[in-house]
């Protein structure tokens, strides 16, 4: 083998293991999924959630929603296996709704089951675009298909009662 | 082999003659998270949560300073030429030269911001997230950086155009660097930023060497 | 068929070719614009969720697509112009750039319109906004490092590697969505399965896809004419070029 011929060779090989020690990283890196948000299950399984400001991604559970006084509102949001009670004093989005999937910043609090009190929500629209008459004809039981919120930690828990963690 | 280590040396003797060079991306470091320090309040507890952009934005921008004259000595002494025509391929001496500088230049930076972070208010092992963070950023910074110089070898202008082609394309460096320590702030794993960091890391010393390489030869068209 | 290809690649033959396609391509654009809009803005169904706020998506989903069509197009005549050292690629190339980008600062700016009222937010840092937001610097770095260099061919060289370097952005745009927990909604038209959006809403959205590429063609073909005349100014066919015009002139 000429000695060009030897560099070329290495330098093939150098790419390839390159490129494939990359897509390992990456790969590694999406197993662990880097997260935006936390969902339910993500807040409960973990040992310790730090008193720091945090995001949490929804849906709010279907008669949930409880108005107090002046902007202060009270509602449950859950991926397809747990679900938190959260507190918010503001003014919510346009699509806020029941059934609608949501991501909330603020602080979780353990004491009393566990409530996350949040002091910013966004909506997180899905990609469904249909007319009113078609979507009340789709409608399921909770309105919104929990599927954007798979918990990172791929929890398969039993479903908490959303009436028990309610309790305040 | 010689020839690799001889390109190594050359790169710390023209620090070391030049000792200005080497000093001063660590001392405009020092000096931005000093000014951010003080522009604050003292013991502000907000500062904690801001000190890992600031590490991070603040290596980002000294590592820069540098980059615009990384080939020029070459390229004014004609030892460039002497380069594409040697028998070593230049992919290897552009891979060697970029290392030595980041020996030289990267490394040092992401040592200095430990003391800097304590300064800061950050502790424990994100302070060992946050080197490693930065040694992985700054060295896909000096790959980036390395290739736009070498575009714009000879180019009196180069100094201006080169922070527009470089900082875009550290965004998600610093996104994913800077997540990581943030991470392990809000005790989540660190571990998924720092690895798609390594892949950035890996793609780039894989591609890069050769584009800084194809762009260097081009300059002699 | 190949020949028609080669000949194509030659100045004169592009600039005479581009001269006769794009008005047409322009047109036809134009047309199916005011179609698509009218259609989309007035007369499709309002969203069961949204109401009437998503016809934005009418001018928004259209420039993003061809933000990310631009990117790779430029990406691909960029590589031509590298390993080929095709003249005509580099052009084609640095006239893709500036349209490319007003696309990318249309899809942008729409998107902050549309996620106020929708998300409660202007502007979020989720993976697919800051993608497209460096998308944006890279289609600037294009056109700032084509003409930074006093030699045209090195300048449009570098620029080339810019644009292929920073082809790995486009498929953190598009997938991002997929890959993490993200704000933006996943992909509605070009998801694996049924779309997720009614026929009547559907066909719009088409025709603006259409009519926006159809426009972005006709402003990178006239972009390639102006470059080329300039890039070759002092050779033979432009100055017949020029001397058939003023001899047209009364």
């Amino acid at each position: 083998m000429t000695r060009v011929q030897r560099y070329r060779l290495i330098g093939v090989v150098c790419v390839v293991a390159g490129l494939g020690v990359a897509a390992l990283l990456a790969s590694q890196a999406f197993r662990e999924n880097l997260m935006y948000f936390y969902t339910p299950s993500d807040l409960l399984a973990a040992e310790s959630v730090p008193d720091r400001r945090l995001r949490l991604g929804g849906m709010v559970e279907a008669g949930s929603v409880q108005r107090g006084e002046g902007l202060v509102v009270g509602f449950v949001v859950a991926d397809c296996a747990q679900a938190v009670a959260v507190e918010y004093e503001g003014i919510l989005p346009d699509l806020f709704r029941e059934g609608q999937g949501i991501v909330a910043m603020g602080r979780w609090q353990t004491e009393a089951g566990g409530r996350f009190i949040a002091d910013e929500v966004l909506a997180k629209h899905d990609e469904n675009y249909m007319p009113p008459d078609l979507a009340e004809a789709m409608m399921s039981e909770t309105g919104h298909a929990c599927e954007p919120f798979k918990s990172a930690m791929e929890v398969s828990a039993v479903r908490r009662d959303a009436g028990a963690v309610n309790d305040r | 082999m010689k020839s690799l280590r001889g390109i190594f040396r050359r790169e710390v003797d023209l620090l070391r003659m030049q000792v200005l060079d080497a000093v001063l991306p660590l001392a405009f470091y020092l000096l931005v998270v000093m000014l951010f320090a003080f522009g604050t309040r003292a013991n502000d507890p907000a500062l904690a949560g801001l000190s890992v952009s600031i590490l991070w934005v603040g290596a980002v921008l000294s590592a820069l300073l540098p980059l615009p004259r990384l080939f020029a000595s070459e390229f004014e002494d004609g030892t460039l030429e002497q380069w594409c025509l040697a028998s070593t391929p230049l992919v290897v001496i552009v891979a060697i030269k970029l290392f030595a500088h980041w020996c030289l230049n990267g490394l040092a930076l992401a040592v200095m911001a430990v003391p800097l972070a304590v300064l800061l208010g950050l502790e424990g092992a994100g302070l060992g997230y946050l080197a490693l963070g930065l040694m992985m950023g700054t060295a896909i910074l000096t790959l980036l950086g390395g290739l736009s110089a070498c575009l714009l070898v000879g180019i009196p202008r180069a100094a201006s155009v080169l922070p527009l082609l470089v900082l875009p394309l550290m965004a998600p460096v610093v996104i994913f660097g800077s997540g990581a320590v943030r991470a392990w702030q809000l005790g989540a794993d660190p571990a998924a930023p720092l690895y798609f960091l390594g892949s950035l890391f890996a793609l780039s010393a894989t591609a890069l060497p050769w584009a800084c390489a194809s762009a260097l030869r081009n300059a002699y068209d | 068929m190949w020949t028609w290809f080669h000949r194509l690649a030659s100045p004169p033959s592009f600039f005479r070719f581009a001269d006769r396609l794009a008005p047409w391509v322009g047109g036809l654009g134009f047309v199916l614009l005011a179609i698509g809009w009218t259609w989309g803005l007035v007369y499709a169904p309002p969203d069961y969720q949204q109401g009437d706020a998503f016809r934005i998506i009418y001018v928004h989903v259209p420039a993003a697509a061809l933000s990310l069509g631009l990117y790779t197009g430029m990406a691909i005549a960029g590589a031509c112009a590298l390993i080929w050292r095709m003249k005509l690629a580099e052009v084609v190339m640095l006239a893709m750039a500036p349209v490319g980008m007003v696309l990318t600062a249309v899809t942008l700016l729409t998107g902050m319109l549309w996620g106020k009222p929708m998300w409660g937010a202007w502007w979020v840092w989720d993976a697919r906004l800051t993608a497209e937001l460096v998308l944006l610097f890279l289609f600037l770095g294009v056109i700032v490092l084509g003409d930074a260099i006093e030699d045209p061919r090195r300048s449009a060289r570098a620029a080339a590697w810019i644009a292929v370097v920073g082809i790995v952005n486009v498929p953190i745009v598009k997938f991002s969505v997929n890959w993490w927990n993200s704000l933006h909604q996943g992909a509605t038209v070009l998801s694996f399965g049924k779309p997720a959006i009614t026929v009547d809403m559907a066909i719009p959205l088409y025709i603006c896809l259409l009519a926006t590429a159809l426009l972005a063609a006709h402003a990178v073909l006239r972009r390639a004419q102006v470059r080329l005349l300039q890039r070759e100014a002092r050779t033979q066919w432009v100055k017949a070029l020029r001397a058939q015009e003023l001899g047209a002139l009364p």
